[in-house]
């Protein structure tokens, strides 16, 4: 047995203990970082980054894997307990998370949220385990014209599937891959937009683009809001769920998990989508939808399932193809990138400790989210109590050192700063930023991609339509160009998305 | 949000990318475009740049035809502090030491709420720079000056 055997070289990986130091901390940083409103996994990710560079390729990824999924697990304690999503991935738990708070069973709503995130997560990662192989074989077969077709595809996949305007998503991507060619062409040596600045030679570095668009720009925008947190104030007691709840949620964990692993995989799906939809088809299949609302057990089960089975499957793209599906695969990309490693099909058989390794370190992870969430709740709850005021200057300061720190440069600051404001402007003209940053990763692989497919092809585009893979690639692009363009489509979309 | 004449969003976003395609071809017009077969460096950016050029004038058209939205008051405080912050962290730190560009920074990010009390802001960026100092230059070793002399 393939997998069996690629599954123990993962777990004799992930089990290392420097590994599994690497996998604690990035668990516990995400739980943090989940409770915490005003600070999400990207600009968290991107922080860290540059620290990674010392690290085995293994450590670093199995570190900011955890710091996403664990993410995952503190945003909805924060949701459960106070009504406000630590993350958008767990807005929905709040509805009867909160709900079933209020009722005095945090301690059930919490536990059942724990125990479906760990049952997801473990039958994602076997899922992860069993899909990789055969898209890694399909993806051998790719030559640049496949490549880049794909990258087409993930592209715009990404922006169709996400919150927001479309026409505007795209317009963004297209303003990263932009973005993305700026630095010295790999192929002439000409220096290309760097307006004669040295440190822009190789390229305009994500890092300092993140943390100032969805790290500073987000506190600019934030600090205009009136503050309005309620603190908690809630006596934690018998954590152990009745038989009867878990009679209820088991059925709701396990369709959330199936909808968040199947969405989790397509590009943009990530963390949004799967537990809306969850909760969606919770309400339809409930026998009595009005309990929805009001504390139904299953309203938390399935979404808090599907959010972390979709957080896990959206790795599947990045270790089998080398294309991220959301903005924080993409930061992905940008950790194996630092450490030399170029991202595609070939990192599977290259590399197979470090995929494997990953992968089995999600289950390793999730295994001490249930440990260090259940039992130590109080904990993370007592953060809450950390007031914005204060929180705030320490995040622009440790943005400030992360960025700074790439190539100990001052240069990456001021580019951060421009970002920033960059990214205020974003926000205030209401346009997403995570299409820019998949752009802007993506940008130099899709330009080379597209060059030597040109080379091949002596000019001719008709290539891409020519090689049937690459056809067949387009075409699911152009059927959901025009799905967006119908009517019906658009407005159930909207409503999906609706938070 | 009150009737506007333009829907001013729309108008915004769309002249930001018509400029920013016109930068993209101010920048690149010396070097060479080159053929689909044989690309020179200035194919791919020029590529973008008018894709970037047909959405802008796609949007700042739309917004000048529609009529709804307006912009959320830009409040000056949190931007001005927090770029202020950044930019002063940006210009001490190579001259003047990780413990002042730190300290320098948290007190002007502070600025940007009216929630912060001024002793509080004190101790608390001299200890978050004590402890930024301990974490990134003991522990994480990253190479930077720590003090101005």
């Amino acid at each position: 047995m393939e997998l069996f055997d690629n599954l123990l070289l993962g777990l004799s990986t992930a089990m290392q203990l420097n590994n599994l130091m690497y996998c604690l901390i990035g668990v516990v940083i995400g739980t943090a970082i989940g409770v915490l409103p005003g600070i999400g996994p990207i600009p968290t990710i991107a922080l860290l980054l540059p620290f990674t560079f010392g690290l085995e390729p293994a450590s670093s990824l199995i570190m900011l894997a955890g710091i996403f999924y664990g993410a995952q697990y503190g945003g909805s304690t924060t949701a459960i307990l106070v009504n406000v999503p630590g993350e958008t991935s767990s807005v929905v738990t709040c509805i009867d998370g909160h709900e079933m708070a209020k009722q005095g069973r945090a301690g059930p709503a919490l536990a059942i949220a724990a125990i479906s995130s760990f049952f997801a997560g473990t039958v994602a990662t076997v899922i992860i385990a069993l899909l990789s192989l055969p898209l890694a074989a399909l993806a051998m077969k790719f030559t640049a014209v496949e490549y880049f077709s794909l990258l087409v595809l993930g592209l715009f996949a990404a922006v169709i599937l996400a919150h927001g305007s479309v026409s505007k998503s795209l317009a963004m991507v297209f303003l990263g891959l932009l973005l993305g060619v700026v630095g010295i062409d790999v192929n002439s040596g000409a220096a290309r937009m760097t307006f004669g600045v040295p440190a822009l030679a190789d390229g305009l570095d994500f890092v300092p683009v993140a943390m100032g668009m969805f790290g500073l720009a987000e506190i600019i925008a934030n600090l205009e809001r009136p503050a309005v947190r309620q603190v908690v104030s809630q006596k934690l007691r018998d954590l152990i769920p009745s038989r009867a709840d878990l009679k209820a949620a088991f059925p709701a964990m396990v369709r959330g998990t199936l909808i968040g692993s199947a969405l989790g995989v397509l590009p943009g799906g990530g963390a949004a989508l799967p537990p809306f939809t969850s909760y969606a088809v919770e309400k339809k299949l409930a026998k009595d939808p009005s309990r929805f609302g009001k504390g139904a057990i299953e309203g938390v089960a399935g979404p808090e399932a599907a959010n972390n089975a979709g957080a896990q499957t959206s790795f599947i793209p990045l270790l089998t193809l080398g294309i991220p599906s959301n903005a924080l695969m993409a930061l992905m990309i940008g950790a194996l990138m630092m450490q030399g490693i170029q991202p595609g099909p070939q990192v599977m058989t290259e590399q197979p400790e470090l995929v494997w390794g990953v992968i089995a370190s999600m289950w390793t992870g999730n295994l001490m989210l249930l440990i260090i969430n259940l039992p130590l709740v109080g904990l993370w709850v007592s953060m809450l109590k950390v007031p914005y005021r204060l929180l705030f200057p320490a995040i622009v300061l440790f943005c400030c050192i992360g960025t700074y720190g790439i190539s100990n440069s001052a240069f990456n600051v001021w580019l951060m700063l421009g970002c920033a404001l960059v990214g205020y402007f974003f926000i205030k003209v209401g346009v997403e930023p995570a299409p820019l940053l998949l752009g802007l990763v993506l940008g130099p692989q899709l330009e080379e991609n597209f060059r030597r497919a040109m080379q091949l092809s002596d000019g001719d585009p008709s290539v891409f339509l020519t090689h049937p893979i690459s056809a067949f690639l387009l075409g699911i692009v152009v059927v959901l160009l025009l799905a967006m363009l119908s009517p019906a489509v658009l407005r159930k979309r909207e409503q999906a998305l609706a938070e | 949000m009150t009737q506007r004449r333009f829907d001013w969003p729309d108008l915004l976003f769309g002249s930001f990318l018509v400029l920013v395609a016109a930068g993209t071809f101010a920048a690149t017009w010396k070097l060479s475009g080159g053929t689909a077969a044989n690309m020179g460096p200035g194919y791919m950016p020029r590529a973008f740049a008018l894709v970037l050029l047909a959405f802008g004038l796609f949007f700042a058209g739309r917004g000048l035809v529609s009529r709804h939205a307006g912009i959320e008051r830009v409040q000056l405080r949190p931007l001005v502090a927090i770029a202020v912050a950044v930019g002063l962290f940006a210009f001490l730190v190579e001259s003047f030491g990780l413990a002042v560009a730190s300290l320098a920074t948290i007190i002007v990010a502070a600025v940007a709420s009216h929630e912060s009390r001024f002793f509080e802001v004190i101790v608390f960026g001299i200890s978050m720079s004590a402890a930024a100092i301990l974490l990134f230059v003991k522990v994480l070793a990253l190479p930077v000056p720590v003090w101005p002399w």
